[in-house]
């Protein structure tokens, strides 16, 4: 065989390790979490019967835009804890290290993957909570000039912008790519707490603890910097949660989105920064901590 | 051991870069009223541990949701101080969303305030009058707060002006909420108009109110409604504008 | 080029126990020269170090002192890791991947692609036996499949050494034979073998050389033939000889200083045995166990 030339970074090397961890979740059947947002979806889109259409359309944007945050959060930790524990459990680290793949890769490749994966379960919830949503906004839509009839055309007019207003506004997208940026953080983070640990549950116990302390960070960390009258190891305490914490809370920001809160290019993309900022550093700690790793 | 050390020191340089960027997006929330959950102990009271715990972990509006829902349940079974309790936690979650102030107050100035007129159990008349101008109250208060909430939205003006209107028949200050509600981005094309019908009910602002109506009614056949119409007519009549002045008779 | 297939430098390993005082010494100060195109191995009993001294050698493990090389390229270097092709001890690859999946995906990491790939895939498909079974997830095959296949993804990128960790534990003998023809089908074709091994007898069949360690040290080393000969003593096998042939040699022998230690009929081993048994189910080698 010709000698070939050896590239100390490789995207198709990356990409291999990215498409096989992609078939391996894909294979694990993660991907039925999706069927149970959508059988919840429609789940709660005929439960809602009852209400007026703004309680139905908010509860329906609510409970979807709230499941996605959860679904994808969960899948982001779940899937990648098992990853590179499962990896060394079964010696196939062994297999792909001893080719000439740099640690960083097999990282990145494996990081990749369920970023990837997180992205076609967002992108499918977010396509199903859209056609329900639509769908509902339609009846009503109809439902109304049925009823509106004989009515001037300026009360119509209303009635509709009204009913439209209600459904989407266009906000919730930069609302889904903040879920899916916390997704990734929490994945990364992941990823960096399983190079430390031993076994799966122990990664994902440590990242329930991290999930909900990053929600309390801002919490701790206004506290910290504004009150000065507390005990010092109080005071302690609050600085390593917030410097140590990501500030989750920060990413919630579809709860006021849904109730009609305009979200500015700028917060939105100071958000997506931080975000992406936090993915990468969590994956540059876990490659770091994996190289000095004795496998 | 070195390469521990090397992470932590890493974590805390990381934590103190990102301090002032989180610190920033907090301020930014506040400013563009992403309101968040605060961590109070009187909100841990109201929701209960579990509650409490998922409105902190991101689902504060399924949180909200649920209460709403029982609320719901709550009037279906005319439970009034139920309804009250539970739409006090449902916009202290929420704090940002029109529909549950309008619902909450909508509950009280309407539907619990009729049911106290009619309470049978109450035999005196004075009490039962005094009861459904408490739940007036309580709606007013809801909607104050939600306004307080959310300054930028003209929704709970309008409700606040027609509870005025229809409520307490305060003709002053229903004509300052449906003025209010005009001014802001997304008010409904009425607001302007009953704003100014609503002057024209009130003793000493006759001219004020025909030079608003008067104006409306310029802008064109899209403004020329029967109310806005008879309101006019009634206006001049009663401020003894010129002929020459007034609008033609053949408007009706 | 002189450099040899695998440098071993004053190599020692120790692992500290977390939470106590004490650590193990998996490997002390080893030094080993595996020259290219042989087949060397690696004896020991379990725990003699042998894995760790592949693992480092692979640069999976890093050294307390001392230093690897493979073809004069320091292990450490992912590089080094490009003529080296691994097959670990029981390997497990992604049960999810079908047989040719895995070698796809391990070639894409070796930077192959396209038709050199594919042709690539089906020459050691076809080589290690499995052009079967390659549309099977590889959580249906049997240990003597996954051996194959782990040998076949070791050989995916035509590497110049190919290092077995115990590659005939746990398999069948009609399963270790085939990888036993298989490593000296390696050596016919130039490639350096360094394998290791607790089972002594097949090691004496396939090796030109081989090191034996014990509690991380080295203490026998050197060409196997050299190693068991033993220097005062003398075989023959001979065929179709007469009873009056062999008495004559024998009393020619006790007339001489020479003494006779034992006579005895030839045998079979009870590996050919066996395999003469089971030869005729040679279908079922192919089917999952």
């Amino acid at each position: 065989m010709s000698e070939r030339h050896y590239r100390a970074f490789s995207f198709r090397r990356i990409n291999a390790m990215t498409v096989n961890t992609l078939t391996e979740l894909t294979r694990l059947k993660v991907f039925y979490v999706l069927l149970i947002f959508a059988l919840l979806l429609i789940g709660s889109s005929m439960f809602m019967a009852q209400f007026t259409f703004q309680q139905e359309f908010q509860i329906l944007k609510d409970v979807s835009l709230g499941a996605m945050s959860i679904f994808t959060s969960l899948l982001a930790i779940v899937a990648t804890a098992r990853l590179i524990p499962q990896d060394i459990e079964d010696r196939t680290v062994y297999t792909i290290l001893a080719k000439p793949v740099p640690r960083f890769e097999y990282l990145l490749g494996k990081i990749a993957g369920v970023l990837l994966l997180l992205a076609i379960s967002t992108l499918v919830m977010g396509a199903a909570f859209l056609l329900v949503l639509y769908a509902r906004e339609q009846t009503v839509l109809h439902a109304t000039l049925r009823h509106m009839s004989g009515a001037p055309r300026e009360q119509i007019d209303d009635a509709l912008r009204v009913i439209r207003s209600s459904a989407l506004n266009a906000d919730i997208f930069p609302g889904i790519i903040i879920i899916y940026l916390k997704a990734c953080l929490l994945a990364a983070l992941t990823l960096f707490v399983s190079t430390f640990a031993t076994t799966n549950i122990f990664t994902i116990v440590v990242m329930a603890f991290v999930y909900f302390i990053g929600h309390l960070q801002a919490t701790a960390r206004e506290y910290w910097l504004q009150e000065h009258g507390a005990s010092w190891i109080t005071r302690v305490f609050l600085a390593v949660v917030a410097l140590l914490f990501p500030d989750l809370q920060a990413f919630n920001l579809v709860d006021d989105i849904v109730v009609g809160t305009a979200i500015s290019l700028a917060l939105f993309f100071k958000t997506a920064v931080l975000g992406i900022f936090y993915t990468s550093i969590y994956t540059l700690l876990a490659a770091f901590v994996f190289y000095g790793k004795e496998l | 051991m070195i390469r521990v050390a090397l992470v932590v020191a890493a974590l805390l340089a990381v934590g103190a870069i990102k301090l002032p960027v989180e610190r920033d997006l907090a301020a930014r929330h506040r400013q563009e009223h992403f309101r968040g959950v605060e961590f109070n102990l009187d909100l841990r009271e109201k929701l209960g541990q579990l509650g409490f715990i998922a409105a902190l972990s991101g689902f504060r509006a399924i949180v909200a949701d649920g209460l709403f829902i029982q609320a719901h349940v709550a009037w279906e079974r005319t439970e009034w101080g139920r309804v009250l309790l539970l739409f006090r936690h449902v916009t202290t979650l929420q704090p940002r969303a029109i529909l549950f102030w309008d619902m909450a107050a909508w509950h009280m100035a309407w539907n619990a305030s009729v049911a106290a007129m009619n309470d049978r159990t109450q035999p005196r008349l004075a009490l039962r009058v005094k009861a459904q101008r408490e739940y007036f109250g309580l709606g007013k208060d809801f909607l104050e707060r939600g306004i307080k909430n959310n300054p930028d939205r003209p929704d709970l003006y309008e409700a606040l002006a027609r509870l005025y209107k229809e409520k307490y028949k305060d003709h002053e200050h229903a004509s300052e909420f449906f003025a209010k509600a005009a001014a802001l981005p997304g008010a409904r094309t009425y607001d302007r108009r009953f704003s100014a019908y609503e002057l024209s009910y009130c003793e000493g602002r006759e001219l004020e109110a025909y030079q608003r109506l008067r104006q409306l009614y310029d802008e064109g056949e899209k403004e020329r409604l029967p109310t806005l119409i008879t309101r006019l007519k009634f206006l001049q009549t009663k401020l003894n504008i010129p002929p020459d002045q007034r609008i033609p008779d053949s408007n009706r | 080029m002189s450099d040899p297939a695998v440098a071993v430098r004053g190599l020692t390993k120790i692992f500290p126990v977390p939470l106590h005082r004490q650590s193990i010494v998996a490997v002390r100060d080893l030094d080993l020269r595996i020259e290219s195109g042989e087949v060397y191995g690696l004896l020991g009993p379990n725990g003699s170090g042998k894995s760790t001294t592949l693992k480092i050698i692979l640069g999976l493990v890093s050294p307390t002192h001392g230093c690897t090389e493979i073809f004069g390229r320091d292990s450490r270097l992912v590089e080094s890791r490009e003529a080296v092709g691994f097959l670990p001890e029981n390997p497990y690859f992604y049960k999810y991947l079908t047989g040719e999946e895995t070698l796809r995906f391990f070639g894409r990491l070796c930077g192959l692609r396209g038709a050199p790939l594919k042709n690539r895939i089906n020459e050691l498909l076809d080589l290690v036996g499995l052009t079967k079974a390659r549309k099977r997830r590889l959580g249906t095959y049997s240990k003597g499949m996954l051996q194959r296949i782990g040998l076949a993804q070791a050989l995916i990128h035509d590497p110049r050494l190919v290092v077995l960790d115990e590659p005939t534990a746990g398999v069948d003998p009609a399963g270790s034979r085939e990888i036993r023809d298989l490593i000296l089908d390696l050596r016919r074709r130039g490639i350096t073998v360094l394998l290791s091994s607790h089972l002594l007898a097949q090691a004496q069949e396939i090796c030109d050389h081989v090191g034996i360690l014990a509690d991380g040290v080295l203490v026998r080393e050197g060409r196997l033939q050299e190693l068991i000969a033993i220097e005062n003593q003398t075989e023959f096998v001979i065929a179709d000889a007469s009873t009056q042939l062999i008495n004559e040699i024998e009393s020619f022998i006790n007339r001489s200083d020479a003494k006779l230690i034992e006579r005895r009929k030839s045998t079979t081993t009870l590996e050919r045995l066996f395999l003469d048994a089971t030869k005729n189910d040679e279908a079922r080698m192919t089917k999952p166990e």
